[in-house]
C-alpha cells in the first residue's frame, strides 16, 4: 500500500511478531546450512570407511534420508517465510488490484490451513510410528515425519502472519499489493 | 470427478498464486479426503516423496555447484573458453555457449548455471559492446546445457519418476551427445545472429595465454573426471559421487585457488539449503499428486486415448512433444518430470522409443520451457542478472528457441544421437 | 465393497499372477460382493509405505513379504533370522502350525492379518568373484543387504563387510566393484540381471522369508463369517497357485542363469556358517525375551 501509510501503532503491534518470526527463520537456515554440510561430510565418510577401513558405517544411509527431511521441511517453511518458492506470479501482476488481493489472501488461507493439516497428520503419523524403529540406526521411525510436523507448524505460522501484514498494509511480496 | 477436483484445484491454486509445489499438495490432499481414503497416507506420500535414496544426489549437486561458483572456479572456466573460441565472430557469445558447456559437465543444475555464469559474462558481453538482450538470450539458452550434459539432478528426478528400471550412469552418458548438439545449434544461432548485428570478435590471446588459461582451468575440469572415474572404477556410487563433487570443489577453492571465503562457503550453504528444499518439497507434494494419479488410472487411461487417436508413432511423438512444451511454458521442470513421466514413458516405449532417449526428449523439451515466458526459471535469473524486463529479453529470442527446437527434432527422430555413447561403453 | 490391492512385481511374476486370481477368486465366491482393484508394479508405493497403508485402511490388501513386516510386529521378525527354517517344506510346516498362528496373532494386533502364505524361495549368496564353501570364503567381502541388523549382523559375523545399500544401485555397483557381491533368491538374482555382473551362485539357502497374503485387520473383522470362509478359502488358493508357478519360476530362472555360464553351487556343509551365527540369536534374544518360546518352537517343528 503506497498511496497510504501504514498507522504507527500497526507497526509498532508487528515490530516484535517480526523479529521473533524472522529469529525462527535464522534458527532453521542454521539447522538445515549444517544439516547439508553433515550429509556431505558422512557420505564421505561412508565412502572412505567402505572403500579404505572395509568397514561400511551401515547408518550412513538412513542417517541420510532423516537429514535430507529436515532440509526439505524446515527449508520449505523458511521458503514460505521469505517467498522464494517457485509460483506462477503471471496471473496474480495482470489481474487489477481488487482481484490481486483475493488471490493474495486465498492464497496465504491455502497455505494457512495447508501448514496447519500438516501439523496435525504429522504428529498422527508420528505418534503412529514411533513404536517402530528404522533398522540400522535404533531410532523411531516417528522421527521420518518430524520435520514435517514442525515444518508445517512454521508454514502455518508464517502465513498467518503473511495475512496479518496484508490486513496491516504491510505486505512485503513486491509484485502483490502496491 | 475426482479427478477433476484434483485437476481443477491443482489449476486454481497455481492461478491464485500457491507454490506450485503446494498447490500440489493441497489438491492432492483434497482428492484423498474426497475419496475416503485416509489423510495420513497423503502425508506419507509427502514424506515418501523424497525418503528415496537416489534423491540424496541433488543437494550434493546443488552444493557442488554453489561452491565452484562462489569459490571461483566458474571465472577460470570462462577464462579459459574465452582464450579459446573467442577470437571468432561473435566471439563472447561463443564463449558464453561454450562455458555453459564446460560448466554443464560438473554442475547438476541450469538455474546453478545461469546463475553461476550469467553473473560473470553477462556485465563483460555488456561492456563490450554487446546488446544486454543478446547477452541474456544466449546465456538463459546455453544454461539448459546443465540438464542435459552429466550429472544433472534431473535426470535423477527422471528415473526416480520412470520407476526405478533406469540405470543413472546410463542416462547420464545418454545425455553427453545430446547436450554437445544442442550447444553446436546454440554457438550456431549465436553466431548468426552475431553477425547480422555486427559485433566484433576478441583478439586471440596467444597459445601461451590459451595454455595459461587452460592450466588455471584443470582443477576446475578436474572434478567431471573424478566424478565420472570414481564411478566407472568402482569407488563410489552415482549417489556418492554427488557428494565428492562438493567435496572436492570445497577442498580446490579453499586450497587450491585459495578464493572460498568463510562469507562465500556460507553463502554457497544458503543459496545450496534454499534450491536444494525448493527442489525437495516439489518432489515430496508431487509423490502424493502422483499418488492420485495412479489411483485415478490417469497413465493407464491416457496410453489408450493417445493410442486410440492415431496409431502413427511419429504424430504421437510429436503430440508428446506439444504436450511437454505447452506445459514447461507454463510450469517448472521438476514438477512435470515426476508428474509427465509416469504417464507418456509407457506411451513412449509403447511405441518402441528406448527409455533413454525418451528422457532426453523430456529433458530438452522441459529445459526449453525454463527459457519461455510466462514460467521460466532460467529466464527469470537470467533477467534479473541482466537486468532487463522479460518481455524485451523475450523479443529477440526465438533464433534460439529454433535452434533448441531443431535439436530437440533431431534428438525425437535419430535415436542414434542418444544411445550411441551408452551402448558403447554401458552394453 | 470396493477393495484395492498392492503387489510390487511386475506383469507375469507368479505372485502377480496370483493376485489377480485371488481378485477373480474373490469376486465369484462373495457372489460379486466384494471386488478387488489391484496395483501391481508398486505403483502405490515402496513395500514399507504399503504396510503402512493396509495397516491405516488406505489399502485393504497386499502380498507382503515378512522382512520389512518384522519391525513392525516383533513376531515377524523372527523369520530374519539366518538359518531359522531348515529348508522351504520346513518353513511351511511352521507356517501351517502353532508358530504361524504365533506370528499371524502379533501381525494381527498391528492391523495386518495374514489370509495365505506365499513362497518367496531361499536366499543365497552371489559375488563376482569366487565360489563360497565356508565362512572363510566371505571374510572381507563387501556383501550387500537388506536395511536390517539381523542381516548386517549375520555378514558381519561371517566376517564380511556388510554393505547396506538401495536395491536400485546394486547393479551398477556389483559390476564397478563398490559392492562384492549380495544375496537373493533364484527369480530375483536372474530377473535383476545381477547374474550378468556376479557369476558365482552360492546356495547357502541362509533366509527363508515367506511373504503373505494380508489384509487390514478391521476390514476383515467387519465381515461376516461366511464372508470371512469366502475370503480366506480364495487367499488359500491363490497361494496353491503362486507356489506352483513360483517352484516352476525358480526352476527356469536357475536354469536361464546356468546356461548363461553362471557357476552354482551346492554347500556341502552348512554347519560353520550356522555356528558362526550363535551370536546373532543371542543379541536377538537379549533384546526380545519374549520370542524366546517362538523361536525354539520353530527349531523344534519338525
Ligand atoms: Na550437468
Ligand atoms: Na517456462
Amino acid at each position: 500500500m503506497t498511496e497510504h501509510e501504514a498507522p504507527e501503532a500497526a507497526s509498532d503491534f508487528m515490530t516484535p511478531i517480526d523479529k521473533v518470526l524472522d529469529g525462527i527463520a535464522l534458527l532453521c537456515r542454521v539447522i538445515t546450512g549444517v544439516s547439508i554440510v553433515v550429509l556431505t561430510v558422512i557420505f564421505g565418510w561412508l565412502v572412505f570407511g567402505r572403500y579404505v577401513l572395509n568397514a561400511t558405517p551401515t547408518w550412513v544411509e538412513q542417517a541420510a534420508l532423516l537429514l535430507v527431511m529436515v532440509i526439505t521441511f524446515l527449508g520449505a517453511a523458511v521458503g514460505v517465510h521469505e517467498h522464494t518458492h517457485l509460483s506462477v506470479a503471471a496471473f496474480r501482476t495482470a489481474a487489477p488490484r481488487w482481484l490481486r488481493m483475493i488471490f493474495v489472501v486465498c492464497s496465504d488461507i491455502g497455505m494457512l490451513v495447508f501448514g496447519l493439516l500438516m501439523l496435525i497428520y504429522g504428529a498422527k503419523l508420528t505418534a503412529f510410528k514411533w513404536g517402530s524403529m528404522i533398522p540400522l540406526i535404533d531410532l523411531p521411525e516417528g522421527l521420518r515425519s518430524l520435520p514435517l510436523t514442525i515444518g508445517g507448524g512454521l508454514i502455518m505460522l508464517f502465513s498467518l502472519a503473511h495475512l496479518v501484514r496484508i490486513v496491516l498494509g504491510r505486505d512485503l511480496r513486491s509484485d502483490t499489493i502496491q | 470427478m475426482g479427478l477433476l477436483l484434483l485437476l481443477g484445484l491443482f489449476a486454481f491454486c497455481v492461478v491464485f498464486g500457491v507454490p506450485v509445489a503446494f498447490a500440489l499438495g493441497i489438491s492432492a490432499v483434497a482428492a484423498f479426503a474426497f475419496e475416503g481414503l485416509p489423510i495420513m497416507i497423503g502425508f506419507q506420500r509427502i514424506i515418501s516423496g523424497i525418503n528415496v535414496f537416489s534423491l540424496m544426489a541433488i543437494p550434493f549437486f546443488i552444493f557442488a555447484g554453489e561452491l565452484m561458483f562462489h569459490g571461483g572456479i566458474a571465472m577460470r572456466l570462462v577464462k579459459f573458453a574465452s582464450a579459446a573460441v573467442g577470437a571468432v565472430r561473435g566471439g563472447l557469445g561463443i564463449v558464453n555457449v561454450f562455458s555453459s558447456m564446460l560448466f554443464g559437465g560438473i554442475s547438476g543444475s541450469a538455474v546453478a548455471d545461469i546463475s553461476a555464469l550469467g553473473s560473470i559474462l553477462v556485465p563483460v558481453m555488456k561492456e563490450k559492446g554487446y546488446d544486454a538482450d543478446y547477452a541474456v538470450n544466449v546465456t538463459v539458452t546455453s544454461s539448459i546445457a546443465g540438464i542435459i550434459i552429466p550429472p544433472s539432478h534431473n535426470m535423477i528426478i527422471y528415473a526416480i519418476a520412470a520407476g526405478g528400471g533406469i540405470s543413472i550412469s546410463k542416462l547420464f552418458l545418454a545425455g553427453v551427445v545430446p547436450g554437445i548438439l544442442m550447444c553446436l545449434c546454440l554457438a550456431f544461432a549465436a553466431y548468426v545472429v552475431a553477425v547480422r548485428r555486427g559485433y566484433r570478435s576478441e583478439r586471440f590471446p596467444g597459445w601461451n595465454a590459451l595454455l595459461l588459461s587452460f592450466m588455471g582451468a584443470i582443477p576446475g575440469l578436474l572434478t567431471a573426471v573424478i566424478i565420472v572415474g570414481g564411478v566407472l572404477s568402482g569407488v563410489f556410487t552415482v549417489t556418492e559421487s554427488g557428494a565428492f563433487g562438493a567435496i572436492y570443489a570445497f577442498i580446490v577453492t579453499l586450497l587450491v585457488y585459495r578464493s572460498l571465503t568463510w562469507e562465500n562457503f556460507k553463502i554457497a550453504v544458503r543459496s545450496s539449503v534454499r534450491t536444494t528444499s525448493m527442489v525437495m518439497i516439489l518432489i515430496a507434494c508431487a509423490g502424493a499428486f502422483a499418488y492420485m494419479l495412479t489411483f485415478y488410472r490417469v497413465p493407464d487411461k491416457t496410453v489408450t486415448l493417445l493410442t486410440t487417436l492415431t496409431d502413427n508413432p511419429i504424430l504421437i511423438l510429436l503430440m508428446i512433444n506439444a504436450a511437454l512444451l505447452i506445459l514447461g511454458m507454463i510450469m517448472d521442470m521438476a514438477a512435470l518430470i515426476l508428474i509427465c513421466t509416469p504417464i507418456f514413458l509407457p506411451v513412449a516405449t509403447s511405441l518402441g522409443v528406448d527409455p533413454y532417449q525418451f528422457g532426453m526428449i523430456l529433458l530438452v523439451n522441459l529445459g526449453l520451457g525454463l527459457c519461455t515466458p510466462p514460467v521460466g526459471s532460467c529466464l527469470f535469473v537470467g533477467c534479473a542478472v541482466g537486468k532487463l524486463p522479460m518481455e524485451k529479453a523475450v523479443r529477440t529470442i526465438w533464433p534460439f528457441y529454433l535452434a533448441i527446437f531443431v535439436a530437440l527434432m533431431l534428438i525425437t527422430f535419430v535415436p542414434a544421437i542418444s544411445l550411441t555413447l551408452p551402448g558403447l561403453l554401458d552394453p | 465393497a470396493d477393495w484395492r490391492g498392492w503387489n510390487i512385481h511386475a506383469d507375469g511374476y507368479p505372485n502377480t499372477v496370483a493376485m489377480d486370481k485371488f481378485a477373480e477368486l474373490l469376486e465369484e465366491k462373495t457372489g460379486g460382493e466384494i471386488k478387488l482393484q489391484m496395483f501391481h508394479g508398486g505403483t502405490l508405493g515402496s513395500q514399507p509405505d504399503a504396510i503402512e497403508q493396509v495397516r491405516l485402511g488406505g489399502l485393504e490388501i497386499g502380498n507382503f513379504n515378512l522382512g520389512p513386516i518384522g519391525p513392525i510386529a516383533a513376531e515377524a521378525n523372527v523369520v530374519s533370522l539366518p538359518f531359522i527354517f531348515k529348508d522351504v517344506p520346513h518353513m511351511f510346516r511352521v507356517l501351517n502350525g502353532e508358530g504361524g498362528a504365533k506370528i499371524a496373532e502379533g501381525m494381527a494386533a498391528k492391523g495386518l492379518v495374514p489370509l495365505a502364505w506365499y513362497d518367496a524361495g531361499a536366499r543365497s549368496f552371489y559375488n563376482g568373484e569366487k565360489a563360497i564353501n565356508a565362512p572363510a570364503d566371505v571374510e572381507g567381502m563387501k556383501v550387500r543387504v537388506m536395511n536390517n541388523d539381523l542381516y548386517s549382523g549375520m555378514i558381519a559375523e561371517l566376517g564380511g563387510n556388510p554393505s547396506p545399500m538401495a536395491f536400485s544401485e546394486v547393479y551398477q555397483s556389483l559390476k564397478t566393484g563398490v559392492v562384492d557381491g549380495a544375496e537373493n533368491n533364484w527369480p530375483s538374482y536372474e530377473s535383476t540381471g545381477h547374474f550378468e555382473v556376479a557369476g558365482y551362485y552360492s546356495l547357502s539357502q541362509h533366509l527363508i522369508i515367506p511373504e503373505c497374503l494380508c489384509i487390514n485387520t478391521d476390514v476383515y473383522n467387519g465381515l461376516s463369517d461366511d464372508m470371512k470362509a469366502a475370503v480366506k478359502e480364495a487367499a488359500m488358493e491363490s497361494a496353491a497357485l503362486q507356489q506352483e508357478l513360483w517352484a516352476a519360476r525358480e526352476a527356469s530362472s536357475r536354469e536361464k542363469v546356468e546356461a548363461a555360464g553362471v557357476m552354482t553351487n551346492e554347500i556341502a556343509d552348512k554347519t560353520p556358517f550356522q555356528e558362526a551365527m550363535a551370536p546373532v540369536y543371542e543379541g536377538y534374544l537379549e533384546a526380545n525375551p519374549d520370542l524366546r518360546p517362538l523361536v525354539e518352537l520353530i527349531q523344534a517343528t519338525e
